[in-house]
């Protein structure tokens, strides 16, 4: 039989504040076991969370990324099970009024995900299992670290389209300050859940949820083999465990993480530490004034603004500091599709063979524009830019220190130009005949022979102009 | 002798602070092997408090607890001290850090003489449920102190301490200071920031103070209440100066007696009480006649949420992190479920199962909402009340302090007794606990008054004229 | 209606383990307590159940950092302890 499959999300994401979420712990990812621990933290008799404002904020900021309503009235609850990396055994977070409501992000095609709600809660410690002697270490440094849980509605049909979310999900956190929305170090995490109804049934069927999923590929991956295997179990006339399992990244499987069934019950209820918190209409609309661009705003100030192309606004905005680098650069030199091209020309290039990011560069956006100012100006020509930044990735240095070392400047002094060109040709005399009896083609060919000669400081506008006349 | 009297005689260096806890210590060393008051007597650090103490004396610089030996509940943590919640749990459990109250009683310089003992994590009516035994009545050492702040009362009416912190979460420090004939002030929640107090049920977890008047209690709670910083639940109307309206006129207030209370109590404490009223009555206070209808779900409201929110603070207690540790469990399930069985004691695990029941998928609705519905009507009718009296007066306990052994294997027994208590925790309010008479057998009856929420000057002042005009019996030590 | 099938769910939940005799006289004590609890259940559910007070969104913590405790003061009260982390067996 053939199925629709039907998903829903479970995005949690690390939010970007300084310390943690209920106690004043740093709020840092790595470093040394249980070296950023507190009482608070850790769970010590006696002590009480202290709700960090930060924490709210951001977590109301992801809501206005995503169209939610931040909500005048936000409760924290307890969510009862023992783990060893839970120490207090219960997180804090928001059942009952969560601060974020009735969102959506348009994906793919043109559908309308919608989003149930954003809640706060903290992040769990660390378990590290030392197979060896059969025990497991506990490091509470990331107990506490502020989250949001992002929770769709089952809206997704596809795997494009869930892929399409986290992306975008991925790139609204980050532009708007939340979360740096590193998947691979887990500071963005996301839960699928799936279930598969036969095309035509509007019925859901029973779902699974899969976790530990840490690149939009392997999502997709790990979706495509949850329908197959849920496929083969209904095709076999079974039925579909509801059941937590886990993708296998190397391996390309999901497996159940639960050997025998336990019964879940968290039994929530209501914080007691923790006042609930009421945002007035002016706080609200407080934190909205201060969001900062989002991409999807980035992408229509480009296309429409800048009159970029589609295709290459989408990659510029694709990654926050590329396009900060990008906006900078043309902040000082307005040259909105000269820079464009050559970032996502030479500059995408180098930094793909360096393997590197564009954090990572010694140059600066001002260097950028310079380039852009003078390719434009006919200062250098645009294959001396390219050069240029070629050079700058390789030794750094001023762009026009580097045009003048390298002799980039272009010579726009055409005295001598008609000799260098009458030689140029008589050496190409075959050429020359050839074109004039109809091969348009060699018209580039010539032009190249004629810039060579002139040498690398030698103006191409200026040399099309005169072979143009003298061909004529 | 009051806490101002010692005061006074602490400044003017008619007592010197090391001789006053030598004193007390010795005392102890006479009379705690049968009243078992104290889990940890602090001798040394006593001392060293007690010598500090006396420098800042002669330095003129003493506050009003500089030098005044006070024992503090062993459910409260202080820094380098062990803090056991009267629970093999926690027997060898040593805080990192004091307590809000403890520090703000260090930064006047008292001195803490011990740790006294207590319910196991303060789960009880009778302090008997201790894992290291419970404390004895000073009044009758065959009797019950009352609970869980049993300790803390012992304490004070045995002369073991001028003064005692205990916590109250549903007359935790009343009701032992009704059946120990001493007085306790539970505060309006949110007045003594809970940080540091090892919780039972957070909502309605209140430190109060245990000693020998009003006054006193008053006296210790100007040094110990205010918002802090780290208890989101603390307020920031709490008033201070709690004994400001001591020897003020009391005579035109009116005294709310709501007949609910006084329907399933003893002959002798509903006669006491009434008398008390009378008394007022003779003063020129108006008595008013008044009912808080929902006391019949009071009990049964308490519990639900009081143990359901135990159930959930208690659980991380798995011997990971500190505390017992059972010796049997191979995988991290075994050992945290060994260790439970083997740390907690028989009445902690009935409340945990009572909160987790309450809290579970089905039943929550109808077991744990409803006892906030309760709550919320609860508070309603206090409110309505408190339209028309500005005190309430209501008998302590329903009984006097009853023989060790007698009740504690009867949970739904031990569970009513507290029902004169409960809906002041439940409402968040202040009431303050006295002795009123003695029942036949020469055990204290105490009254309680309850005031609206921050007005704890008010009960205070109230039961402060009360006490002068009574004739309080020392126990027989 | 607390039957010893119950008391060992609840048990579970509670992660506390009973022998057999216990758990009879843990249904027993439930079954009487539950029957004192049941008072709540017959209460009228027009009224809003109790909440905290809230506080304003300015009142909450300022986001700043302070320095954490020392590694040693945090293991201090467990001597299952290794790489500064705390020992837990194997979860199943």
């Amino acid at each position: 039989m053939r199925y629709q499959p039907v998903m829903g999300l479970e995005i949690h994401c690390e939010m970007l504040t300084n310390s943690k979420v209920f106690c004043s712990c740093q709020n840092e990812f790595g470093g040394g076991e249980n070296t950023r621990v507190c009482p608070r933290c850790s769970g010590m008799p006696g002590t009480l969370p202290l709700l960090n404002k930060g924490a709210v904020k951001l977590a109301a900021k992801a809501g206005f990324a995503t169209n939610c309503t931040v909500n005048n009235y936000s409760a924290f609850d307890r969510k009862n099970y023992f783990y060893p990396d839970l120490p207090k055994a219960y997180q804090i977070t928001q059942f009952e009024s969560p601060i974020c409501t009735d969102g959506y992000i348009d994906v793919v095609g043109g559908k309308r995900i919608r989003i149930n709600r954003i809640h706060i809660e903290e992040d769990a410690g660390k378990l590290v299992h030392d197979d060896y002697e059969g025990v497991s270490m506990a490091d509470y440094n990331r107990c506490g670290v502020p989250l949001i849980e992002i929770v769709t509605e089952p809206d997704f049909r596809s795997v494009e389209e869930v892929q399409d979310f986290v992306t975008q999900i991925a790139q609204r956190m980050k532009y708007a300050g939340v979360c740096d929305a590193r998947m691979e170090q887990g500071s963005l995490r996301v839960d699928v859940n799936i279930s598969l109804m036969p095309i035509g049934s509007d019925k859901f069927g029973t779902r699974t949820e899969i976790k530990n999923l840490n690149s939009v590929k392997s999502i997709g991956r790990a979706i495509e083999y949850e329908i197959k295997r849920q496929a083969d179990i209904l095709d076999d006339g079974g039925e579909v465990v509801q059941e937590t399992r886990r993708y296998n990244d190397s391996q390309d499987n999901t497996k159940s993480l639960r050997s025998k069934v336990e019964a879940h019950d968290y039994r929530y209820f209501p914080e007691p530490d923790i006042p609930p918190v009421v945002f007035t209409d002016e706080e609200i609309e407080e934190i909205r004034k201060e969001m900062p661009e989002l991409p999807q705003e980035r992408f229509l100030r480009y296309t429409e603004g800048y009159k970029i192309p589609q295709e290459d606004a989408k990659l510029i905005i694709a990654q926050k500091e590329f396009s900060d680098f990008y906006d900078e650069a043309v902040k000082i030199t307005p040259e909105y599709k000269l820079i464009a091209n050559l970032m996502l020309g030479e500059i995408s290039h180098q930094l793909n063979d360096r393997e590197m990011d564009i954090t990572a560069v010694t140059f600066t956006p001002a260097n950028m524009a310079k380039i852009a100012e003078m390719a434009a100006g006919g200062v250098v020509s645009k294959g001396s830019a390219k050069d240029i930044i070629i050079i700058m990735f390789d030794k750094g240095g001023e762009p026009e220190a580097i045009a003048k070392d390298n002799g980039f400047i272009m010579d726009n002094d055409t005295s001598g130009l008609d000799e260098i060109i009458d030689k140029v040709l008589i050496e190409q005399a075959d050429a020359v005949e050839k074109y004039k009896n109809g091969n348009d083609k060699l018209f580039g060919f010539i032009m190249g022979q004629a810039i060579k000669a002139a040498g690398k400081g030698a103006n191409p506008a200026l040399i099309k102009e005169a072979l143009a006349s003298k061909l004529k | 002798m009051t806490l101002t009297e010692l005061r006074k005689k602490l400044d003017s260096h008619e007592i010197g602070a090391v001789e006053l806890a030598q004193d007390y210590l010795k005392k102890i060393k006479e009379r705690d092997a049968v009243i078992n008051s104290y889990i940890t007597v602090c001798e040394e650090e006593a001392i060293e408090m007690a010598k500090k103490a006396q420098g800042v004396i002669d330095r003129g610089e003493a506050k009003p607890l500089t030098g005044i030996p006070v024992s503090v509940k062993d459910n409260i943590c202080t820094d380098g001290i062990r803090t056991t919640c009267a629970s093999r749990m926690l027997e060898d459990f040593v805080p990192v850090y004091d307590a809000t109250a403890v520090a703000k009683l260090k930064a006047e310089n008292y001195v803490m003489l011990g740790k006294t003992n207590m319910d196991e994590f303060a789960m009880g009516g009778s302090s008997q449920t201790s894992y290291f035994g419970g404390p004895t009545n000073p009044y009758n050492t065959d009797c019950v102190t009352g609970g869980s702040s049993g300790g803390a009362a012992a304490s004070v009416a045995a002369g073991l301490c001028a003064a005692a912190l205990g916590s109250d979460t549903g007359g935790s420090v009343r009701q032992p200071s009704a059946f120990c004939g001493v007085t306790g002030l539970k505060p309006t929640y949110g007045t003594v920031s809970r940080w540091g107090l090892i919780a039972f049920a957070s909502s309605l977890d209140q430190i109060g103070v245990v000693a020998n008047s009003a006054e006193d209690t008053a006296y210790v709670l100007n040094t110990i209440y205010g918002y802090d910083e780290n208890d989101a639940t603390t307020s920031q109307k709490s008033m201070g100066d709690y004994t400001s309206m001591v020897g003020e006129d009391i005579s035109k207030l009116k005294i709310g007696v709501p007949k609910e209370f006084f329907e399933g109590t003893d002959d002798e404490v509903r006669e006491a009480v009434l008398k008390a009223a009378d008394y007022y009555k003779h003063l020129g206070c108006e008595i008013v006649e008044c009912s808080l209808p929902s006391l019949k779900y009071a009990v049964a409201a308490y519990y639900l949420i009081s143990s359901a929110e135990a159930a959930s603070n208690l659980s991380r207690f798995d011997g990971i992190k500190y505390g017992y540790r059972s010796n049997v469990g191979e995988d991290y399930n075994e050992l945290i479920k060994n260790t439970r069985r083997e740390g907690f004691g028989n009445e902690v695990k009935h409340r945990i199962m009572l909160g987790n029941y309450a809290l579970c998928s089905g039943y929550y609705d109808a077991y744990y909402n409803n006892a906030r519905r309760i709550r919320t009507q609860i508070r309603n009718e206090y409110s309505a009340i408190f339209e028309k009296c500005d005190v309430i007066l209501t008998p302590t306990a329903p009984t006097t302090a009853y023989k060790i052994g007698e009740q504690e294997n009867d949970p739904v027994k031990m569970y009513t007794a507290d029902i004169c208590t409960v809906t002041v925790n439940i409402a968040g309010l202040p009431a303050i606990s006295t002795t009123c008479g003695y029942d036949k057998n020469g055990m204290p009856i105490g009254m309680s008054l309850t005031g609206k929420a921050f007005d704890e000057k008010t009960i205070v002042a109230v039961c402060d004229k009360f006490e002068k005009d009574f004739d309080r019996k020392e126990c027989a030590l | 209606m607390f039957d010893e099938k119950l008391t060992a769910h609840m048990a579970e939940l509670s992660k506390l383990s009973f022998t057999p005799e216990e758990l009879t006289a843990m249904t027993k004590d439930m079954t009487d307590i539950i029957a004192l609890m049941d008072t709540v259940c017959d209460f009228s559910p027009e009224i809003k159940p109790y909440a905290l007070d809230a506080v304003d969104y300015e009142e909450l913590r300022k986001d700043e950092y302070q320095d954490s405790y020392s590694t040693e003061k945090i293991l201090e009260n467990t001597e299952n302890v290794k790489n500064n982390s705390f020992v837990v067996p194997k979860v199943v």
